[in-house]
């Protein structure tokens, strides 16, 4: 297991060919009130990464910004940069739909859109023009494989979407992100309106998922992050706290913050 | 990071659960400590009744060994320990069962007291007494370093037990020598020289329990290296 110091050192010392995402001292604001200070961290390719912290800290903000999804806030004010594979998405010549597609998301309630499960997962790709049928059924099949859904919806594709279970939906969710071939997965508590079973196959398919994929997801579980995430960073009051390896996090953690967050002794 | 507050959790639940565990095992190794003390009494004396009471009594330390594991297991599997709290449960289920063999090698002491006429020489009576003297003390240390989680006696202890060697190595060599002058009786020797390691044993096990205080004051294993904390 290593070291605090060790852990911390590995995560500053990726190379910019190792970093799927790389944050620069950012900070943001919604009007007067400032949601992130200063935060600067390096996210691993092929890794799960999990954000942690109390509500309201920041989390959702933190992974809004690696593909603008804070830009539909009114009153939203960015300092600092933020490199998707070395480029800053916030400079002029960015183009956002393109980053989208590339920093794919999946939010805490399923949404499946009111289609069938095909064209759910088809739909990003119809989006962008690809009406080739053949192209398409391969693509959904691909999606719903990696989700780990395939086996269950294969012979009912064309049923509604809203007749699967809400773990079901879920990983169509996930699909439907993962047509689109992302670089980056962003999980916005993706089980916290699930059952224990949905939890656990949902975290399987994450697990899975860092084989082709860079995953950052945001959770309130702390046994969650524990469990799947190759390294975590807690937030507390727009500030990052500690950013490590989860295995030091979770029995030595560096910061007394940290360990009274993580420990339940925070309040 | 240092952190010896086991309380302060949301959860005064959890708190209370903690301090019991570190209550438990302190009263356990309160056990063990007078069980040492009157083997040391009953060595002195060669009271023999006295030391069948101390093997008897060795019962209560088993018993109590099985309630803390129990309640190391229901806190892991119900709460989720995790930082300090988890150091605390890990070195806990470590530190129970070093005690639990603390109180077996007293035992053998008390078996060899209610075994055999001691054929040694009162010199070597007198050191066995005093040896034993010495890790009371160091035993009682230990305890208390474990009750304060303070790390820095820990490393002294750790450092003292090389008297605890030097002394065993010493007094090897007595009974040795008069060993050879008295062959004809060779197993009531033999039943010294398993006291005598029984002793040195102990001291070794004091040893443990200070690396383990060590790992949860200071997140650091020194178990298995060669960290002379003397030369710190």
């Amino acid at each position: 297991m290593p070291d605090q110091s060790t852990s911390q050192k590995s995560l500053k010392a990726l190379s910019p060919e190792q970093t799927a995402i790389e944050v620069r001292n950012l900070s943001l604001r919604f009007g007067k009130k400032t949601a992130l200070r200063d935060i600067s961290l390096k996210i691993p390719k092929h890794s799960i990464t999990a954000i942690i912290g109390p509500s309201g800290c920041g989390k959702s903000t933190l992974i809004g910004c690696f593909n603008r999804l804070n830009d539909l806030t009114p009153d939203c004010q960015v300092d600092g940069k933020v490199l998707v594979n070395d480029k800053n998405i916030y400079g002029s010549r960015q183009n956002v739909p393109i980053l989208r597609s590339q920093v794919g998301m999946v939010f805490q309630q399923p949404n499946p859109f009111p289609m069938s499960i095909y064209e759910n997962v088809v739909y990003g790709l119809r989006i962008k023009g690809i009406t080739d049928r053949r192209i398409l059924d391969d693509a959904a099949e691909t999606a719903l494989n990696m989700a780990a859904l395939w086996d269950e919806v294969k012979d009912s594709l064309f049923q509604p979407a809203m007749v699967l279970s809400g773990g079901q939906q879920q990983r169509l969710v996930i699909a439907r992100a993962l047509a689109l071939e992302p670089e980056i997965l962003l999980l916005d508590e993706p089980t916290s309106a699930l059952d224990p079973i949905s939890t656990l196959q949902i975290e399987e398919l994450i697990f899975g998922l860092k084989q082709k994929h860079t995953v950052v997801i945001v959770t309130h579980n702390l046994q969650q992050a524990a469990r799947v995430s190759d390294q975590t960073a807690f937030l507390n009051q727009g500030e990052l706290i500690e950013y490590s390896k989860t295995d030091t996090m979770f029995t030595m953690p560096l910061k007394q913050q940290t360990e009274a967050f993580i420990t339940g002794r925070f309040g | 990071m240092q952190n010896f507050n086991i309380s302060g959790h949301i959860s005064g639940k959890f708190n209370q659960e903690l301090e019991s565990l570190k209550n438990a095992v302190l009263a356990m190794g309160g056990q063990v400590e007078l069980q040492l003390r009157r083997t040391l009494t009953a060595l002195r004396s060669e009271d023999k009744r006295a030391a069948e009471k101390i093997i008897h009594d060795d019962n209560k330390v088993n018993e109590m060994e099985l309630r803390i594991d129990d309640e190391c297991m229901r806190i892991i599997a119900r709460r989720h320990p995790t930082a300090s709290d988890l150091r605390l449960v890990l070195t806990i289920v470590k530190i129970n069962a070093d005690v639990e063999r603390i109180g077996d090698e007293v035992e053998r002491i008390a078996r060899m007291i209610t075994l055999t006429d001691l054929p040694a020489s009162a010199r070597i009576k007198a050191d066995m007494f005093e040896t034993g003297q010495q890790i009371l003390e160091m035993f009682n240390s230990t305890l208390n370093a474990f009750a304060r989680m303070d790390s820095e006696s820990a490393k002294r202890i750790h450092t003292d037990d090389r008297k605890v060697d030097e002394k065993y190595k010493h007094l090897l060599v007595q009974v040795i020598q008069e060993m050879q002058d008295n062959e004809e009786i060779a197993p009531a020797w033999l039943d010294i020289l398993w006291s005598l390691r029984a002793m040195e044993r102990i001291g070794d096990r004091c040893k443990n329990v200070c690396e383990y205080i060590i790992y949860f004051v200071e997140g650091v294993n020194v178990r298995h290296d060669d960290t002379d904390f003397a030369d710190e």
